[in-house]
């Protein structure tokens, strides 16, 4: 069932236009990447879907709220993590966190709930000490916490990685991996491909227009067809013969020592290769399909949209 | 859960403001300011211009009208009267505190939260608009109003200790109670959601610190008018005047709710 979905969904500034038509689904549980450039209108998206800013255009429904109406209805179930971690410098961590947990009904005991998810991101042992003291990284994870503790049902993260270091970022990386693998709804907008293939299942290339909603895989079969690469000891003509003459090979190459293959079902034809390639002698240290970094795949979406509006 | 959400806004507002030692100072060292000065005033005056203050036009009419008020003056020796004129007068400067108080603390409460970036988390919770900008005000009126009146218990020791106790009865009247009881609230919550309103649409602190400098003059206007006698505040018209300060509070509020662009503060503000 969708949790988040959105018709036509639009927003203009004066003339500009920053997001136009969005029309997509997310279904509950599901992680979704949602990537785009600078001024792709994601960070637009997510203050629409969140009931921070009116759609110009359109709606949408996340949790079963509509963001332009039911504002304090949608706020106690969803979660935000901003760009800007915007916490009281001089208040303590768990100060801080339990001031922003009074406002959320659903929060019984904002003492319980604080302890519990400042002791999830490791911060516990800091729960007194200023804000102002912390570290970036630091204070991304307290904004995940402020974003979680009101257990939201969709979660809206904003660039949450950006600006942190490696050990950081891949901190909060495992985290919101843990929060999707517990079955949250989370919205992720990111620059960072490999972390969107990480933890996303699927993504959403946005360019003011959503220029592909899709796995990581059918995203990279849109551009490139799959090859399977199959690394012998030697290469023999004899070898390349008999693959050529299988009937599901559909293109054949020789790279160094390697057969790079393109079949018609790349799955199921794979053993009958094999076979095949061992009975004309040749001896296979490895068979492997050639991954595309997801980046190509973006960049190629970006550049055709690019050469569309020129 | 309004209440709860304004009780959550006003104890995180009051635990900044007394961990800002400068916001603190402001609020403790302020009204002492106040009425030492006005103490001093009230001194000087009577000691070295006494009954010849009487002779000036501004002086004449408004002891008429406080007589007018309260007859018992009138069997006062002149320079009693003086005294009870000026002490009388020195409620409505009290008036001063919570604005001076809200210029400066209210002037940054919501701009500094701008910048800092909280805002913008605390408008995705479920917060209501009027419900933050009222706590907002409050945090500051609270205070504020507690402070004026200690000044005014200070200010009633200080009298009988300078050996002006016998004239307190024409001083500690209705009007004097009215004025401190009903009348300074209304000003300090007034004055701290102007002093929030201007906060909330200002672009930076220069701008929020302009707008607040607004908010004394209807003050300064209430103590001209008493001062000069063009109004003796009776206690009804005390009454009255408080009335219209609170209506005046809470179209400010209404206004200040429509005023506060979610959106713009969202947008803009990053």
């Amino acid at each position: 069932m969708a949790i988040i979905e959105t018709f036509n969904l639009s927003r203009s500034f004066g003339k500009n236009i920053a997001v136009e038509d969005l029309t997509l689904a997310v279904e509950a549980g599901e992680v979704l990447g949602f990537l785009g450039p600078n001024g792709a209108g994601k960070t637009t998206t997510i203050r629409m879907l969140a009931g921070m800013i009116a759609p110009t255009k359109g709606n949408a429904m996340v949790a079963g709220y509509r963001t332009d109406r039911d504002i304090e209805q949608l706020h106690e179930v969803i979660g935000i993590l901003t760009e800007t971690p915007g916490f009281y410098s001089r208040l303590s961590a768990k100060r801080n966190l339990e001031y922003f947990a009074g406002f959320y009904s659903s929060i019984q005991s904002p003492s319980q709930q604080v302890e519990k998810y400042l002791r999830l991101v490791r911060l516990w042992e800091r729960r007194n000490d200023r804000v102002g003291t912390f570290s970036k990284g630091m204070k991304h994870r307290l904004a995940l916490v402020r974003a979680l503790m009101h257990e939201p049902k969709v979660l809206f993260l904003d660039e949450p990685t950006a600006g942190l270091d490696p050990e950081a970022a891949a901190e909060v990386r495992e985290l919101i991996h843990r929060l999707g693998q517990e079955g949250h709804t989370i919205f992720l907008s990111t620059h960072n491909l490999n972390e969107a293939e990480m933890l996303c299942k699927r993504i959403a290339v946005l360019h003011t227009r959503l220029l592909a909603l899709d796995t990581p895989d059918q995203l990279r079969r849109r551009f490139f067809r799959r090859q399977i690469i199959v690394e012998l000891e030697a290469l023999d003509a004899k070898v390349t013969e008999a693959a050529e003459k299988l009937p599901f090979v559909q293109e054949i190459r020789e790279e160094a020592s390697q057969l790079i293959l393109e079949l018609t079902d790349s799955e199921r034809n794979r053993p009958e290769l094999v076979k095949a390639i061992v009975e004309a002698g040749g001896r296979v240290v490895a068979v492997s399909e050639r991954q595309y970094p997801l980046e190509e795949v973006y960049l190629r979406l970006i550049r055709e949209e690019n050469g569309n509006e020129s | 859960m309004s209440r709860k959400h304004i009780r959550n806004i006003l104890l995180k507002e009051w635990v900044l403001l007394f961990t800002d030692l400068n916001s603190a100072l402001v609020i403790v060292l302020l009204p002492f300011l106040v009425v030492g000065q006005g103490i001093l005033y009230i001194w000087l005056a009577s000691r070295f211009a006494g009954e010849s203050m009487l002779t000036t036009q501004v002086f004449q009419t408004a002891l008429q009208k406080l007589v007018a008020a309260m007859p018992a003056v009138a069997q006062l020796p002149g320079s009693e009267q003086i005294l009870v004129l000026l002490l009388s007068q020195f409620t409505f400067f009290l008036l001063l505190i919570p604005t001076m108080i809200a210029m400066t603390v209210s002037t940054f409460s919501i701009v500094d939260e701008k910048l800092s970036g909280s805002l913008e988390a605390l408008l995705a919770t479920p917060v209501k608009t009027w419900e933050l900008l009222l706590g907002k005000a409050l945090a500051g009126a609270i205070p504020a109003l507690v402070m004026t009146w200690i000044s005014a218990g200070v200010l009633l020791l200080v009298i009988s200790a300078m050996g002006w106790g016998y004239i307190s009865g024409f001083v500690v009247t209705a009007g004097w109670f009215l004025t401190l009881f009903l009348l300074t609230p209304a000003v300090a919550i007034l004055s701290f959601m102007l002093g929030v309103t201007g906060s909330s649409r200002a672009r930076d602190p220069r701008g929020a610190q302009n707008t607040a400098l607004l908010i004394i003059f209807p003050v300064l206007a209430l103590i001209g008018i008493q001062v000069t006698g063009i109004v003796w505040f009776t206690p009804s018209l005390i009454l009255v005047l408080a009335l219209v300060i609170v209506i005046a509070a809470f179209v400010t509020l209404r206004t200040a709710v429509r005023l506060f662009r979610r959106e713009s503060i969202v947008v803009q503000w990053r």
